[in-house]
């Protein structure tokens, strides 16, 4: 850590994780519901449990981006950030919003619009908090007077984030019409511009774990960028197929969607080629594996899985069915999950002001048992996606009757979860116990907390 | 390659890709009147909408195939149940289906009856949208039926024999007599059994309680299709206040030949 305000970060760091734990234990109760008997029926039933799991994910990898670009932003622009209050009032906002959201649903105060159920008065502190943050970032880089294509790219797809939930503001009389709109934010975040925010954290990361050449890397970037809104913007079709649109939409959809892991196996080769030169020498094993794999599991995830019922002579039997889910979770957790995690194992030591960047045997374990956990999570729904698609969709044997068939499957789903579960709870165990702890007594973190800290610590990584 | 000429592709492809994008959404701007039927978008359909998401509905139930995958579709459901079914149902789910048996219960909302009619009204404009044929087969809640489901037409190309044009309705949607009648003995959907319905169609006509207008079995079936409530067959979850569920729209939806086959079909039944 170079810059004193870099610390902001790990105040959000800490705020993402402890969401994300709860996340976790929301998803696993919902999976037990699948299971059935539903445990908790008349206290939190299923569409509660559901809403809260998607949206704790939505809300921690966006408190993740933010921290990230708090420790990032500063380091590229060679500067401290303009306002180091407003980020942590930015914050209390931010995470409050967030509480009360939830709380709401658990009572059901919602919208009840899949994936945007935050309630108008919340979907307003959303947009204000993320305006209050965009401030904050463009005046500390109109300050330093200085910007990189990494950090330009990040904050590109911060902005635009901001600028797509917008039509989330909105409501429609005609379902069709809001549909239509809602993918806008949905889909336009997740395979569009939140890849920004990916690709870039990546350049960022790569740049540092491997000492490869800025500028070989800052021109792949756009190029994997580019092939993003190539295939993704016309690919948002793929969500149009069968809402009540135009025919032609079928024909768009099918050829760009197809498109789409393009710019998901460009990141995959792009991490490879530049690790593979610095030979994975790093100190930072945690963070070079958590790098990695975020960029091996989005390709095969996000890529390969989205591919996998996005041809519409495919969909029209997979539609609706548990197949979403299984892409949903491997390319979630691949592509913004992990590169949220990439991102703190990496700025960690940096943030505790260690000199000692070696990683703990737990920290090793959390990321093994999430990945493991995480595909055979995946290999849980496909199997059950595939057999409710050909009982359900292609034999039109009952909805009742195909889930009873399924309960093996999600017998898998729990035991695989609690496997991933079981490595999300070794990181925070990691993040809260192991690596604030100071490797020498002469050092004072443990005693005095990261307030103590002092600009020009240990640097990361460089 | 220059990093200028990347950053020139990456930003020329965007404004490309947006500026199609944007040209595509407005065309359908244009064409949603058709394809939804906007001008059946009325109060208590815009009501129904709310309703539907003031409870939530979405993060069990799919519509559209949108949705969450706790619970079944809901594209079709309006067609398939008819309203007098939905609205006893809505009023209280577990009448109809048992934690025990099913693993998962849908809680009651606790609608009112006002709120209820909204929600059939929404969910009746959505089930005629023009969804580009999807589902391509009858999505049903519960039942079983082993073997594809042919269409009428693709059953016709092959067999012009109105017992087997018959079954190809009796299994597609609309009508979809297969969401809520098993033709197997002793399976009982949420309507009554239809195994052997040309044999107990006999019997019927000689119960005393029976005052419909028929004369022989097959003129009771034909009766108890276009009018469902001349005569009840008693069962928790078929009637409420000596009205069938069972929607009564078939003399205006199937044409007379299709009431034929149909007839054809369930009187081979036996």
């Amino acid at each position: 850590m170079r810059f004193r305000s870099q610390r902001v970060a790990y105040y959000y760091f800490v705020v993402a994780l402890l969401l994300y734990g709860l996340q976790i234990a929301i998803g696993l109760l919902s999976a037990a519901k699948y299971l059935g008997p539903d445990p908790l029926l008349h206290i939190l039933p299923f569409d509660r449990a559901k809403e809260i799991h998607t949206n704790l994910l939505i809300v921690w990898v966006l408190t993740g981006f933010m921290g990230a670009a708090y420790y990032v932003i500063p380091e590229e622009s060679r500067t401290e950030i303009y306002s180091e209050k407003l980020a942590y009032a930015q914050l209390i906002a931010w995470t409050g919003m967030g509480l009360v959201t939830v709380t709401g649903y658990v009572f059901g105060w919602t919208a009840g619009n899949k994936l945007l159920e935050q309630p108008l008065p919340m979907k307003v502190i959303i947009v204000v908090v993320m305006l209050a943050f965009l401030f904050n970032i463009a005046m500390t880089i109109w300050r330093a007077g200085r910007w990189t294509t990494t950090e330009g790219v990040l904050v590109a797809g911060l902005a635009l984030s901001a600028v797509l939930y917008l039509p989330a503001l909105l409501d429609f009389d005609n379902y069709t019409v809001g549909i239509f709109y809602r993918w806008w934010t949905v889909h336009l975040w997740v395979e569009g511009v939140w890849e920004l925010i990916q690709g870039g954290l990546l350049a960022f990361l790569l740049i540092r774990l491997s000492g490869v050449d800025r500028e070989v890397m800052e021109k792949w970037l756009y190029v994997i960028v580019g092939l993003t809104f190539i295939a993704g913007i016309l690919g948002t079709a793929h969500h149009y197929y069968w809402i009540g649109v135009p025919h032609y939409w079928v024909m768009f959809g099918g050829f760009f969607s197809a498109l789409e892991p393009l710019s998901f196996f460009g990141m995959a080769v792009y991490a490879y080629s530049a690790l593979r030169r610095s030979g994975l020498s790093h100190p930072n094993r945690l963070a070079l594996h958590w790098t990695i794999g975020s960029a091996v599991y989005s390709a095969f995830g996000a890529g390969i899985l989205g591919l996998a019922h996005t041809w519409p002579a495919v969909n029209k039997w997979t539609h609706g069915t548990l197949i979403t889910a299984m892409h949903g979770h491997m390319a979630f957790f691949g592509a913004y999950v992990m590169i949220v995690l990439a991102m703190i194992t990496f700025a960690m030591p940096g943030l505790t002001g260690k000199d000692d960047e070696k990683s703990s045997a737990l920290g090793m374990w959390a990321f093994w048992l999430q990945v493991t956990g995480m595909l055979g999570m995946t290999m849980a729904f496909a199997a059950a996606g595939i057999v409710q698609t050909y009982l359900e969709h292609i034999l039109s044997i009952g909805y009742l009757d195909t889930q009873h068939k399924l309960a093996v499957h999600f017998i898998m789903l729990m035991a695989t979860g609690s496997v991933f579960a079981l490595g999300v709870l070794f990181f925070l165990v990691d993040f809260f116990f192991i690596m604030v702890r100071a490797p020498r007594a002469a050092r004072p973190l443990s005693t005095q907390g990261l307030a103590s800290l002092t600009p020009g610590g240990a640097e990361a990584g460089e | 390659m220059t990093k200028r000429q990347t950053r020139f592709f990456f930003l020329g492809s965007t404004l490309l890709f947006a500026v199609i994008f944007l040209g595509l959404t407005f065309d359908s701007h244009r064409q949603f009147v058709t394809l939804t039927h906007s001008d059946q978008l009325t109060a208590e359909v815009i009501a129904g909408k709310r309703v539907w998401h003031d409870k939530n509905c979405t993060n069990c139930h799919t519509l559209l195939g949108e949705g969450a995958y706790y619970a079944p579709d809901l594209t079709k459901i309006a067609e398939q149940r008819g309203a007098a079914y939905l609205h006893q149902f809505l009023k209280n789910p577990s009448t109809f289906y048992s934690e025990e048996k099913d693993r998962r219960l849908m809680p009651n909302l606790n609608l009112e009856d006002i709120q209820i009619r909204q929600l059939i009204a929404f969910l009746t404009w959505v089930s005629r949208i023009d969804t580009n044929g999807w589902p391509p087969r009858p999505l049903l809640v519960s039942g079983a039926f082993p073997g594809a489901n042919p269409t009428k037409t693709e059953q016709a190309a092959v067999s012009s024999d109105p017992v087997a044009l018959g079954e190809a309705i009796f299994r597609h949607s609309p009508p979809a007599c297969s969401a809520c009648h098993s033709t197997a003995q002793g399976v009982q959907l949420v309507g009554p059994s239809l195994a052997g319905i040309a044999l107990r169609a006999e019997q019927t006509l000689h119960n005393p309680e029976y005052h419909g207008g028929a004369t022989s079995a097959e003129a009771y079936v034909r009766e108890s299709i276009l009018e469902p409530s001349s005569f009840v067959v008693a069962g928790p979850t078929f009637s409420a206040g000596g009205r069938s569920f069972m929607p009564d729209n078939f003399a205006r939806s199937l044409n007379a030949d299709e009431v034929d086959e149909l007839v054809a079909y369930l009187m081979s039944l036996k």
